[in-house]
């Protein structure tokens, strides 16, 4: 499987920047990179200094809505030439436009079976401006998604911005579960944003962050943390992610958990999904740490904050009875 | 599910699917009142089983299994499906 990773931020944010940096690094030098710049004339790929071959650039239009059909092409057509041989690459690097909506392109990413058959994402990093996010997240909705769906979040131009505190307290509001990370001119080890975001690291960070139930509000969003003591009957779990999809729908923008199961409360559960796309249930070996307590987090719009406890509350009753 | 219980998950329900209307408790269960209609959700009685729910309207009843069902028909019942509802998709291991 090619890991993928996409790399969003708002306009002006720093992300060629950043991805600039990552190809100068020898175990990332031999990545596909596949840039989408909105405009007649794509500049962001001429600054990239990388194989020919292995860069892609997909202009006159967005990733998240016109060209969705060419990054799966592209994808396809790169996949069947390192099958063949003419290409070489270990990974996919995927850089935005400034306003794309990362969620649509993580649903080509995740549903086109053509895709997933080769590929895995392995993370999805946001950039923000340290000087100018805290005014773009509130003016501007794409970067307020584009936060939200990061799997870290890398605060680029802190030699510009001494007090980043208001920004990075806003950007946890949005999105807790996300390491927020910083970078001068896109100077930092790769591996810190790429590393697959369901691995133990990421897990743990969300586990912290989420360690208060109840729901943030920010920009229209609302982050709901689901807390319990009590392990949760099997059969509850497809019932309420089935619940979740078809009521919550296109409001769910992103949810992650780590879920105690009565039948084997010793491995537990961890839920990933974006929208209605969840991944297959993981069954970790082990509990993270001593607190075995489940979790979930809902990120959303429009959710009301109570909801999906009582939805759960009401299908485990029903499991109960 | 006891009615305060049965109220406050419909209602919200409600405002999630963007209805206007209101959940009262009332002898049966709970009644729902959005624009000109009016529905009751009342809990099936043990000897239904394996229905747990009653969607009533107009006279009629309709039997739901799971509280998963009696929010499908609800919705389907006030009209709350401008677009078509999502089914959960199954993405590829992480």
């Amino acid at each position: 499987m090619i890991p993928v990773s996409v790399i969003t931020g708002f306009l002006g944010s720093g992300k060629t920047t950043l991805l600039r940096s990552v190809l100068r690094d020898p175990a990332y030098a031999g990545s596909a990179v596949i840039v989408n710049e909105w405009g007649d004339i794509g500049l962001d790929h001429e600054l990239l200094e990388t194989s020919e071959e292995n860069l892609l650039g997909l202009a006159n239009g967005c990733l998240c809505c016109t060209t969705r059909g060419d990054l799966a092409r592209t994808l396809i057509d790169l996949a069947a030439r390192r099958k063949s041989g003419a290409v070489t690459y270990h990974r996919v690097l995927i850089e935005t436009t400034g306003l794309a909506d990362p969620a649509p392109i993580l649903h080509t990413l995740l549903m086109d079976p053509s895709i997933a058959e080769d590929h895995r994402v392995e993370a999805v990093v946001t950039v923000v401006d340290a000087l100018l996010g805290a005014e773009t997240i509130t003016r501007h909705p794409e970067a307020t998604q584009q936060a939200m769906l990061a799997d870290r979040l890398l605060l680029s131009k802190t030699d510009l911005a001494p007090d980043t505190s208001a920004l990075e307290a806003a950007l946890a509001s949005l999105n807790p579960g996300a390491p927020i990370l910083r970078a001068v001119h896109g100077a930092i080890p790769p591996d810190m944003l790429f590393a697959s975001a369901a691995g133990p690291e990421t897990l743990q960070h969300w586990l912290e962050a989420i360690a208060t139930p109840g729901a943030r509000h920010s920009a229209g969003v609302e982050t709901i943390s689901i807390l319990r003591e009590e392990p949760l009957p099997a059969v509850v779990l497809p019932l309420f992610l089935e619940a979740l999809a078809e009521h919550a729908g296109e409001k769910l923008l992103r949810m992650k958990g780590i879920i105690c199961v009565a039948e084997a409360p010793g491995k537990p559960a961890v839920l990933h999904g974006v929208r209605h796309v969840l991944h297959p249930i993981q069954w970790l070996e082990d509990w993270p740490s001593a607190d075995r307590r489940s979790r979930l987090v809902l990120i959303g719009q429009g959710i009301p904050q109570w909801w999906p406890v009582r939805l759960l509350e009401a299908l485990e009753e029903e499991a109960r009875a | 599910m006891n009615p305060p219980a049965l109220r406050a998950l419909l209602a919200d329900s409600l405002t999630l699917w963007g209805v206007t209307g209101r959940v009262e408790i009332a002898d049966c269960g709970v009644r729902i009142i959005a624009g000109d209609q009016v529905l009751h959700v009342a809990q099936a009685a043990p000897e239904e089983a394996p229905m747990r729910w009653w969607l009533l309207r107009d006279g009629r009843r309709r039997p739901a299994g799971s509280i998963l069902g009696l929010l499908r028909s609800l919705r389907y019942a006030l009209n709350a499906t401008s677009t078509e509802p999502a089914r959960a998709r199954v993405a590829a291991p992480l």
